[in-house]
């Protein structure tokens, strides 16, 4: 609890952000004045041989700590955010560290050089401990540039060094490195104002073990030593051994042993800091050696959980390219023998409405008449299909569906099924060559893998499916275009007679028919007719019937001997579900009567002058329901004499059939009032009239059936005009 | 959507069907279904109740015809009883009369499957 709200403390107390350009400028200008104040102090004690007062003393030391202080965020500043690799971190600290190296020594080489040789004298070095005085001008510049190289490497290497250990940070972690250095800077000003001739002794001793203590506890930082490939490894464990080396050489005993003693003179505290970063470099070094050993047998595990996460990157990526099933299917299939779960990758797909449902759609590592020698792959699929779990045969050949393999090839095995929408598409066989293959993990990789690979095929199905119904859709488009050409493009004319007519189909193809054929001047032959037959069949019936009317028409054109031999005609053909009701007619002018038969149709309306209306349902049963004498036998053909105002309708059952939203059915009332209502309008405005009536009713736009409406009306012929008279049809349209 | 169904009843070696709902284009396979079926259990004697059947489209006019001649060929029949007015108007409008028994009631539809029909005597033999 104290820690927590101390770390919240430490959270809440956040320094400023020195990245921008203003604060380092600002902190540029505290480093190089407080780095010349050092100097100008240097050389004033040693132009003076005596150190000055007090106050002076403690302003010097209060610079120093305050120019690198900002040398310090100057340099974080530049490390904060620079995310690299471990190697290139530990190869820039130790590119320092020679650097530093190649430096001290040039600077300790200058003067007298003796000091090398006489190994540690203070004195010898040009420095006066006791009076706190360079003693010559070489150690002067030695005194001050020593210290900064020191200090620049170690910060330098302390900050790279924080780019690892915030691998991954936490909170946690974050207040712990602040922590660490936290100690670092207070057990480093606790020698402030120390002389450097002074023994420190055991207190010093006291003061350093929490600062080491974090030291230790952030130098188990080392979480992003797992993620290194086995070669990047072995570099870091190089580049680490040889930073530890130099550290070693900061720390004091070496090669350099002067260096800590000009820092120390230079000041007490920088020198402390300077030490506690070494520590902790060294600390850093040794972990990461020791992590780094015990870690190299484990990379090729960890690569290969490596793999397998990428091959189920690169299949979510084929998910959103690939739609050809074939292509996805080897895939599929490779993946698993890439990132080494299984020696043999097999994958079975269910195939709709064919004989045998299982069939191996890609294999790898084996042929496909091993595996079906070997195992029977059907009942394995029906255990998945069944369970929709995973199912693992540690020792296959022990299972009664799998017989042995002479090579060995399936000793164990794992069925993944594969799920899409609660649907099982198939399964994904992954075999390998030894009993107890598959540990816990693999079967884990391989039912992701297996999720993410029932997906893209799920996919590639619904996209072929889409392409096939895209390809349908054309080609109902083209049947629709057939289909509307063998309607009557345009309606014959009969003098003293007009004629309207439509068809809408509800689907892209309809079974509705109706059609004209003007047999000589006085005679039109009439068809309306609506084809009983599953879906498309209807359209093709449809046509066969339009082939017969317009053949059949001219050489058997009285409705009696018309629909016998269409009958005859079509009873071969149909379906034995298929039927086709008709309503077959000749309006004859010249007679002025209108001759008509019923094939099962609904019966023709017929509405005279006056209002009166009749349904004309004669006898007669629909075309192919009988091929016998029933069909003649039931056929009735009725003559109307016309009279003139007299209006016939011929429909399909879609007029009088279709139902509004209560389910109410147009019905023949309706038909009848409607009529009743326009029956003085010509053929085209009653036709007109009688479709927005049906629609008025409906309260749609579409029709739930094919929906065909013929209306002929008889104006009558002008008295004394002469039958037969061509050019008198246009003078017979009463106004 | 419409709705149908189709239950089955056995009365005097004549197996009935009771219709209900509504036999249109994509109701007609489940009445296709059940006549196949009894086919091939071996009822020959089909009777089809229509007393709840509330509409029928041609689609479910087709049916019939699909087993009607093989039923026959095999000595049996189908027959038709208790149809509503509106249903019985599309039977009787495409001559389903001519071609079906279709009685007023089940009990006459029964009582007609005891008469040796002259059709089916001849088919048998």
């Amino acid at each position: 609890m104290s820690l927590a709200r101390l770390r919240s403390l430490w959270d809440a107390l956040n320094l400023p952000d020195f990245t921008s350009d203003a604060w380092r400028g600002v902190l540029i200008a505290i480093v190089v004045v407080g780095y010349a104040l050092g100097i100008g102090y240097h050389l004033l004690t040693w132009a003076t041989g005596s150190a000055p007062a007090l106050a002076w003393r403690a302003g010097y030391h209060m610079s120093i700590v305050l120019c690198y202080s900002a040398l310090w965020f100057l340099f974080s500043s530049f490390l904060r955010r620079t995310v690299r690799s471990p190697v290139r971190l530990f190869l820039y600290a130790v590119l320092a560290g020679v650097t530093y190296l190649v430096l001290a020594t040039l600077v300790q080489s200058l003067g007298t050089g003796q000091g090398l040789l006489a190994g540690g004298d203070a004195s010898v070095a040009g420095l006066d401990y006791e009076r706190r005085v360079p003693l010559t001008i070489a150690a002067v510049v030695k005194v001050n540039l020593l210290s900064l190289l020191e200090v620049t490497f170690t910060m330098l290497t302390l900050l790279l060094l924080r780019s690892l250990v915030f691998y991954r940070r936490t909170r946690f972690s974050q207040f712990k490195w602040r922590l660490m250095m936290g100690f670092f800077v207070l057990t480093a000003l606790l020698t402030f104002m120390k002389d450097p001739a002074d023994d420190l002794g055991g207190l010093m001793a006291v003061a350093m073990i929490p600062a080491v203590g974090m030291a230790v506890v952030n130098s188990f930082r080392l979480s992003w030593i797992v993620y290194l490939p086995f070669r990047e490894k072995m570099a870091t464990m190089g580049l680490a051994l040889v930073l530890m080396v130099l550290l070693g050489f900061s720390l004091g005993d070496g090669v350099l042993p002067d260096v800590s003693s000009y820092t120390r003179f230079y000041s007490f505290p920088l020198s402390v800091f300077a030490l506690l970063a070494a520590l902790f470099g060294v600390l850093y070094g040794v972990t990461t050696m020791l992590s780094l050993l015990f870690h190299l047998p484990t990379t090729s595990a960890f690569q290969r959980k490596a793999d397998e996460v990428a091959a189920i990157q690169s299949l979510t990526h084929l998910i959103s390219q690939v739609f050809d099933l074939d292509k996805l299917s080897r895939t599929i299939v490779a993946s698993p023998i890439d990132a080494q779960s299984g020696d043999v990758a097999w994958l079975m797909l269910m195939r709709e409405g064919a004989d045998a449902p299982l069939r191996v759609q890609a294999v790898q590592g084996a042929m496909v008449k091993d595996i079906q020698e070997t195992m029977d792959v059907d009942a394995l699929f029906a255990e998945v299909q069944e369970t929709q779990d995973v199912l693992l045969l540690d020792e296959a050949p022990g299972d009664r569906r799998v017989r042995a393999h002479p090579d060995g090839a399936f000793e164990s095995l794992l069925v993944v099924p594969l799920l899409a929408r609660d649907d099982v598409l198939g399964a994904l066989f992954v075999a390998k060559d030894v009993r107890y293959g598959f540990e816990e993990d693999d079967v884990e990789a391989i039912r992701v893998f297996a999720a993410q690979a029932a997906l893209a095929l799920d996919n590639a199905r619904l996209f072929e499916e889409r392409l096939e119904k895209e390809r349908m859709h054309r080609e109902l488009a083209i049947a629709r275009e057939v289909q509307q050409k063998l309607l009557p493009q345009e309606i014959p004319s009969l003098r003293g007679t007009s004629i309207a007519a439509s068809s809408v189909s509800a689907y892209e193809v309809g079974g509705d028919y109706y059609d004209f054929v003007r047999l000589d001047d006085d005679r039109i032959a009439f068809i309306v007719g609506d084809v009983a037959g599953k879906g498309t069949s209807g359209a093709f019936y449809m046509a066969e019937m339009q082939g017969i009317f317009r053949s059949l028409s001219r050489q058997a054109s009285e409705p009696r001997e018309f629909l016998v031999a269409a009958n005859r005609a079509l009873s071969t053909t149909l379906d034995r579900r298929a039927f086709i009701s008709v309503v077959y007619g000749i309006f004859d002018v010249g007679r002025e009567e209108f001759r008509l038969a019923r094939a099962g149709h609904c019966p023709a309306a017929l509405i005279d002058l006056h209002g009166q209306a009749r349904l004309l349902r004669s006898g007669g049963i629909g075309l192919g329901l009988n091929n016998g004498d029933l069909f003649e036998q039931s056929l009735e053909v009725r003559t109307e004499r016309l009279q003139p105002g007299d209006v016939f309708v011929l429909y399909t059952d879609g007029v009088v059939e279709s139902r509004n939203a209560e389910g109410e059915e147009y019905g023949y009332a309706r038909l009848k009032a409607s009529l009743q209502e326009h029956r003085h309008e010509d053929a085209d405005d009653l036709h007109e009239a009688l479709l927005c009536d049906l629609q008025g009713f409906l309260g749609a736009e579409t029709y739930d059936d094919d929906l065909t409406l013929v209306v002929v009306k008889w104006h009558g012929l002008p008295i004394g005009v002469p039958s037969p008279a061509p050019q008198a049809s246009a003078l017979s349209l009463p106004s | 959507m419409s709705t149908f169904s189709v239950s089955f009843r056995d009365a005097n070696g004549v197996r009935i069907l009771d219709l209900h709902g509504e036999l249109d284009a994509h109701t007609a396979s489940d009445l296709e279904g059940a006549i196949q079926q009894c086919h091939a259990e071996g009822s020959i004697n089909i009777l089809v109740n229509g007393e709840d059947l509330e509409y029928i489209s041609s689609a479910g006019l087709g049916v019939f015809m699909a087993y009607v001649e093989e039923i026959r060929d095999d000595g049996g029949d189908i027959k038709i009883a208790d149809l509503q007015s509106k249903v019985y108007n599309v039977f009787d409008l495409l001559g389903f009369p001519v071609l079906f028994d279709i009685c007023e009631t089940e009990e006459d539809a029964l009582a007609r499957f005891e008469e040796p029909a002259p059709d089916a005597g001849n088919a048998s033999s």
